[in-house]
């Protein structure tokens, strides 16, 4: 599944890129993170508890952040399995001044496996763009 | 109106009985493999893959051991060390087990088994299990497993995608193309990955008795019971230590089921490793997933043909997609239809170059019309485009190029003998039932209209009770002629009839039906032979490797019940009658050859009032053996073991009988499309079968009905559709889209009779009938329905999305 | 396909159904028809733990006019609206709309009040909600609140209701006089969910002009999709085909829908306007004393 689309955020770049790869801050904007550790520079394990009404599951899994050039772009990779199958995201975020404000345009995939892809698909298709959405949102929040 | 079971006076056999076994099957009687009750019996859930292709870096399943209930967790390396791969029908080195060893090929392959004391706590312990896979990318279309060099590679000691390549060249294709006026192309064809659905998914319970080192598995497996060995093979152990038993009822089957023999193995293994029984029963979700489809296959044709329509020879590559692993007995819908690859039509040159593939999907396996669908989806699709590209008829075309009526038995350029038919008159009478002028005059009144329809025609060869030997096309003919290579030929069917002390029948199949009404045609058939009621002929088809008399090709497949069965209890009815008579004719004073049956009673021929029961005949053989004319053994029985001269080996040209009886279907069908959403509608249906003697005509309508609905299943909505990263996306019936009596179009059943010269009856099998054309003829009236567009047809199903975007690109062209 | 543990309680009143969810915590589910909740635990797709039978609570099982709407009980079931003299009279776009649920064994115990709780994106009760302005009415631990749609459903299979509440009423405005209905969709198969519909009611003056117009579609965003756009461009006007095509048009250029196997983002958005056409049409034929 492609992930595309734009954020603009009102704080300048430095700011933006300083609070995008705040360790603190990913785990607050991560949906459902219950757990992140830092295993090695810029790898976290996670614990997500996904769900959308009552398909619920808790997810271990990893986060990586990879080929970082500061202040501009960086590629962020999440996957995660438990009972209900598994994620896995890959994007490309980068960085854009906007004026006073930054744009911050992703561009990935997203793949949602097991369980929930096989029998859930016409309820959840849209969930993971919903995720993406809801992860910004909350990175939003974060910066002002 | 249907007969009741207590009359006796006329034949049985060409009436329209009602099934005797439906009393017992819709009130809720039958017994099932779930309705068996052993004393500690455990049941087993299984975990499965979630990733189309991934190395098993390890599995945890301590907490799943440590929750109450469960007896035991069985991975892949257990399986490895207590079978061996199951042996193949190919040379390529697979190793496939009943559970994944170290890697997982396809979203749903087994990788562990929970036993527990239920289900329930069975599946809780699934979910505790940890598996730590390391995903590796995937491949899921046949053609680029083979030909894209960048493909991975499922088995690395194999060292490619393709489990078997052949290339098969009857005649002499490029004479053909030097003589042509033209070559007609189909370009890439794409038949996809469907199954059945049978009402009851698999299921199988296994025991193991550490005394004398041997396993009892239950299963609704049907046959061929050449698994048997397979098995045994797999199991480590010799036939005399595996027990297959198979209850009476089977929820139905269609192919399917002849590949649950992985799942008896592992069951087999979990009930050695826990020491207890162990019953496991498959759901909807893992049948979908996981258990057996039909192959789907990318294809080329080409043909080579004059001006006036003559085809002079065709060329197919052909690659099949046989998922994760080749499982036995595939590569088979490449070779299935080997007597049968050119169809009913004349040309004597063809060329099929073909590959069996592994790729990251499920596994396949029979699934009624076994390489039938496939091959006439090819085919009928590539006899529409000579017809396209003369400017002339389909069904003129059709009847230009048909086997002539007097040339039966005929000899196809693969080996086949086509045993009887007459085939432009099964055609004439389909297109005269569709009013196929009068339909080309309304469709050209629709077209006028703006509207969208389509006029379909299509034929099939339907080939019944393989010969064995068809599998071995898939060695070289080299191959086959190695030192101790012991060749496979033969198509046998046991049938036993006993008549017991109180007068009745009793009669026993291997024939394990799964829902086909075999006990009310051997029983139509028995009734006939010995002069009874059909009422008292008991059909007995519970099967038991241990007691029953069978062989290897035993069992219910390629429609082998019309012809190989129904000989062989025919064949065992006329020796008991026989001995009937000699026992019977002193006491009438006559010779047996001046005595008949009837009424259950053995009479005079001319001077029927002097008869004596067969009751009175029974009892005497039981009761009085010792007073029987000499030369008689006490008793009233009889088992025929029945085989086809015809099914040998294949040749050093790769020739091959592959089937014994060949039916013939003739289908003519019109549909209507709604432009603006895709939707194809089937607004005429006609299917004109020959199966020969017809033993109960309601019978064989109801497996047309039932075949059409399937072949349309395939062609309009069932899928297993992935999506690109492997993952399965139609585990229910919310996606799996079964079709209903709402989805089922009217269909137009008519019958030609060309008694089959070699089977006892004169019947010939009807269980696959037009699901090998049914996707045919809804791909060619669809593509006949959107030629004024310049849309060509070469995939199935066709959605109303696949439909509309085809429409939708050509707007964009500008052309309509 | 066994369902995980849970606990199972049973309520004979609204109070007590509230009462037992308190008790149960987060994780409690409301038992309603199980048409939709029991294939989603069979599957383990849900893991609630523990489940409320509400099905003994009669008091949510009823039909009535009152004011000039349709009030129904939450616990009413798809076949009682479907065979409802009431419904078919005051208000007769419910009885088609339930007509295209499922089948009948579906609709012999499944609730409305479950399938608008559900809020599938497909379904056709939460449809007229949206299209009408229905109020629902809900039941907590500190009484019972009224909200309508805008609050009530958040994305794919979420609404607003909070853990402890039951949804216990839903009131649907009745149409005004010289409307007229019509609910199309396009599905696979009978009795599947629709990949894509659409409810219309229109409601005509006696020159023949639409005074008002209600359009939902369903199956092309994450709940019943409404166009205040299009309806603002039908009202006042003389429904003419082209202007029926453009409000067609004006909604498939709105609609966001998800792609799957059986249709694509494009395909849905494309049939939002052919059915937005049907059912326009449709409706108005049925003002016009059509069937
Ligand atoms: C084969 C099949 C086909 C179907 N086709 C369609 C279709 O075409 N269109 C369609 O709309 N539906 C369809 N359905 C779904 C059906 O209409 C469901 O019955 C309905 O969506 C849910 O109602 P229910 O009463 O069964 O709720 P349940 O399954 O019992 O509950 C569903 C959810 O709602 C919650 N809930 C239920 N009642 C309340 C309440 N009063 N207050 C708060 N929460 C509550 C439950 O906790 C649960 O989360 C189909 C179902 C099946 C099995």
């Amino acid at each position: 599944m492609k992930l595309e689309g734009k954020y603009t955020f009102k704080a300048a770049r430095q700011k933006v890129w300083d609070v995008l790869l705040d360790q603190k801050v990913l785990a607050s904007c991560l949906p459902g993170c219950e757990r992140l550790e830092e295993v090695a520079p810029d790898q976290f394990e996670a614990r997500l508890k996904i769900g959308v009404a009552s398909v619920k599951g808790t997810y271990d899994g990893k986060v990586r952040i990879l080929e970082k050039h500061p202040i501009s772009s960086y590629r962020m990779e999440v996957e995660g399995s438990g009972a209900p199958g598994f994620v896995k995201g890959e994007a490309t975020i980068s960085l854009e001044d906007k004026g006073d404000k930054t744009d911050i345009l992703y561009s990935g995939e997203a793949q949602i496996g097991g369980l929930v892809a096989s029998i859930g698909q016409r309820m959840l298709g849209g969930v993971t763009k919903l995720m993406v959405n809801q992860f910004f949102k909350a990175m939003e929040k974060k910066i002002q | 109106m249907a007969a009741t079971t207590t009359e006796t006076a006329q034949r049985w056999v060409g009436r329209s009985v009602k099934r005797v076994e439906d009393p017992r099957l819709l009130t809720g009687r039958g017994t099932y493999v779930d309705d068996l009750h052993l004393a500690n019996l455990h049941q087993a859930a299984i975990l499965r893959s979630p990733h189309a292709h991934a190395r098993i870096r390890g599995i945890d399943a301590s907490k799943a051991e440590a929750l109450p209930g469960v007896v035991g967790v069985v991975r892949g390396k257990q399986v490895a060390e207590l079978s061996e791969a199951f042996p193949l029908g190919v040379a390529a080195p697979v190793r496939y087990y009943s559970c994944a060893v170290g890697k997982v090929l396809f979203v749903g392959e087994p990788v562990a088994v929970v036993v527990a004391k239920d289900r329930y706590t069975a599946e809780d312990a699934c979910d505790l299990i940890e598996v730590d896979y390391e995903p590796l990318p995937c491949v899921l279309d046949p053609e680029k497993a083979v030909e894209d060099p960048t493909a991975p590679i499922l088995h690395e000691n194999v060292g490619s995608n393709v489990a078997n390549h052949r290339v098969l060249h009857y005649g002499d294709t490029d004479k053909a193309w030097a003589e042509a006026d033209l070559i007609v192309k189909t370009g890439r064809l794409v038949f996809p990955k469907y199954g059945s659905t049978p009402v009851e998914g698999y299921a199988a319970a296994a025991q193991w008795d550490p005394l004398n080192q041997a396993y009892t598995i239950w299963s609704n497996f049907h046959g061929p019971f050449i698994m048997h060995p397979v098995m045994c093979r797999a199991l480590g152990v010799t036939e005399d230590r595996l027990r297959f038993i198979v209850p009476p009822d089977i929820g139905g089957g269609f192919g399917i089921k002849s590949s649950v023999y992985p799942y008896m193995t592992l069951m087999a293994i979990c009930a050695r490793v826990t020491g207890l029984p162990v019953k496991w029963i498959e759901d909807r979700r893992e049948h979908l997933v996981a258990s057996s489809s039909g192959t789907d296959r990318v294809s080329y044709l080409e043909a080579a043909v004059k001006k006036d329509g003559t085809i002079l020879g065709v060329r197919m590559k052909i690659y099949d997609n046989c998922g994760g692993y080749i499982r036995t007995p595939e590569p088979a819908c490449l070779y299935r239809a080997t007597g049968n690859y050119s169809g009913a039509y004349l040309f004597q040159n063809l060329k099929m170059d073909q590959y069996a593939v592994m790729t990251n999907k499920s596994l396949t396996g029979p699934n009624r019309g076994y390489g039938c669908q496939q091959l006439y989806f090819g085919l009928e699709r590539l006899v529409d485009q000579v017809a396209y590209d003369l400017g002339m008829d389909v069904a003129e075309v059709r009847l230009k190029n048909l086997i002539p009526a007097g040339a039966f038995p005929y000899t196809t350029p693969s080996g086949g003998i086509y045993d009887s038919g007459d085939y432009s008159k099964s055609v004439r009478l389909a297109l005269d039932m569709a009013k196929y002028d009068e339909l080309r005059k309304r469709q050209t009144a629709a077209r006028a209209s703006g509207k969208l329809y389509g006029i379909g025609v299509a034929t099939a060869v339907d080939p019944s009770v393989t010969n064995m030997a068809y599998i071995t096309v898939a060695w070289t003919p080299e191959e086959r002629a190695r030192k101790g290579y012991l060749p496979k030929a033969g198509s046998s069917e046991t049938g036993s009839v006993r008549i017991d002390p109180s007068g009745k029948a009793f009669c026993m199949v291997n024939t394990t039906p799964e829902g086909q009404g075999h006990e009310t045609a051997v029983s139509q058939i028995v009734a006939d032979e010995l002069g009874m009621a059909i009422g008292d002929v008991h059909v007995i088809t519970e099967f038991d490797t241990f007691t029953r008399t069978w062989s290897i090709t035993s069992g219910s497949y390629s429609s082998r019940f019309a012809s190989v069965g129904a000989s062989a209890v025919a064949t065992a009815a006329r020796r008991v009658k026989e001995k009937v008579l000699k026992i019977a004719a002193p006491m009438l004073e006559v010779n047996p050859q001046d005595l008949d049956v009837r009424d259950s009673k053995v009479f005079v021929k001319g001077s029927p009032e002097r008869s004596v029961p067969i009751r009175r005949i029974a009892g005497q053989a039981h009761w009085s053996a010792t007073l029987l004319p000499e030369g008689l053994e006490p008793g009233l029985q009889a088992t025929c073991m029945f085989n086809f001269p015809n099914a040998k080996p294949p040749d050093e040209k790769d020739r091959v009988d592959s089937s014994q009886t060949y039916g013939f279907i003739a289908e003519v069908m019109g549909v209507e499309i709604d432009p603006a959403t895709g939707e194809v509608r089937i607004d005429k249906y006609v299917t004109v079968h020959d199966v020969g003697t017809l033993i109960n005509p309601m019978i064989v309508e109801g497996q047309v009905m039932g075949g059409a609905l399937h072949g349309v299943a395939g062609a309009l909505y069932e899928e297993m559709a992935y999506d690109e990263s492997g993952q399965f996306l139609a585990a229910s019936f919310m996606d799996y889209l079964c079709p209903t009596a709402m989805e089922a179009p009217p269909i137009e059943i008519g019958h030609v009779v060309s008694p089959s010269p070699f089977t006892v009856l004169g019947s010939k099998g009807c269980g696959e009938s037009s699901t090998m054309t049914a996707p045919a003829v809804v791909a060619n009236a669809i593509a006949d329905a959107l030629r004024p567009l310049n849309i060509a047809v070469r995939e199935l199903p066709m959605t109303p999305n696949k439909v509309w975007k085809l429409l939708q690109e050509q707007k964009a062209k500008g052309v309509a | 396909m066994k369902p995980p543990k849970f606990e199972y309680r049973a309520a004979r009143t609204v109070e007590e159904a509230v009462s037992l969810l308190q008790e149960a915590g987060e994780d409690a589910k409301i038992l309603a028809g199980g048409q939709s909740l029991v294939p989603m635990l069979n599957f383990r797709l849900t893991r609630p733990s523990h489940l409320i039978d509400i099905n003994k609570v009669s008091e949510l099982d009823y039909i009535r006019e009152k004011d000039g709407k349709l009030a129904i009980g939450a616990l009413t079931r798809e076949r009682t609206i479907e065979r409802s003299a009431l419904v078919r009279q005051k208000f007769p776009l419910l009885t088609e709309a339930t007509e295209w649920i499922g089948h009948v064994q579906i609709r012999n115990r499944g609730t409305i009040g479950g399938s608008v709780a559900h809020a599938d994106p497909a379904s056709e009760y939460p449809a007229l909600v949206v299209l009408s302005d229905a109020e629902l009415t809900i039941q907590g631990p500190d009484g019972s609140r009224t909200t309508t749609w805008d609050e009530f459903f958040v994305t794919y299979l979420t609404t607003s209701l909070q853990p402890f509440e039951v949804l216990t009423e839903l009131r649907f405005p009745l149409p005004k006089p010289g409307s007229g209905y019509a609910f199309v969709e396009l599905a696979r198969r009978h009795g599947d969910f629709a990949l894509v519909g659409c409810a219309a009611q229109v409601t005509m003056n006696g020159k023949g002009t639409c005074q008002e117009a209600r359009l939902a579609l369903i199956g092309v965003g994450p709940f019943p999709h409404r166009s205040p756009d299009a309806e603002a461009m039908l009202k006042g006007q003389k429904l003419t085909d082209k202007l029926i095509s453009e409000a067609g048009q004006k909604i498939s250029e709105e609609v966001e829908p998800e792609g799957d196997m059986h249709a694509s983002t494009e395909y849905r958005r494309a049939m939002s306007k052919v059915f937005t056409e049907r059912a326009l049409k449709k409706a108005l034929s049925r003002v016009q004393g059509g069937k």
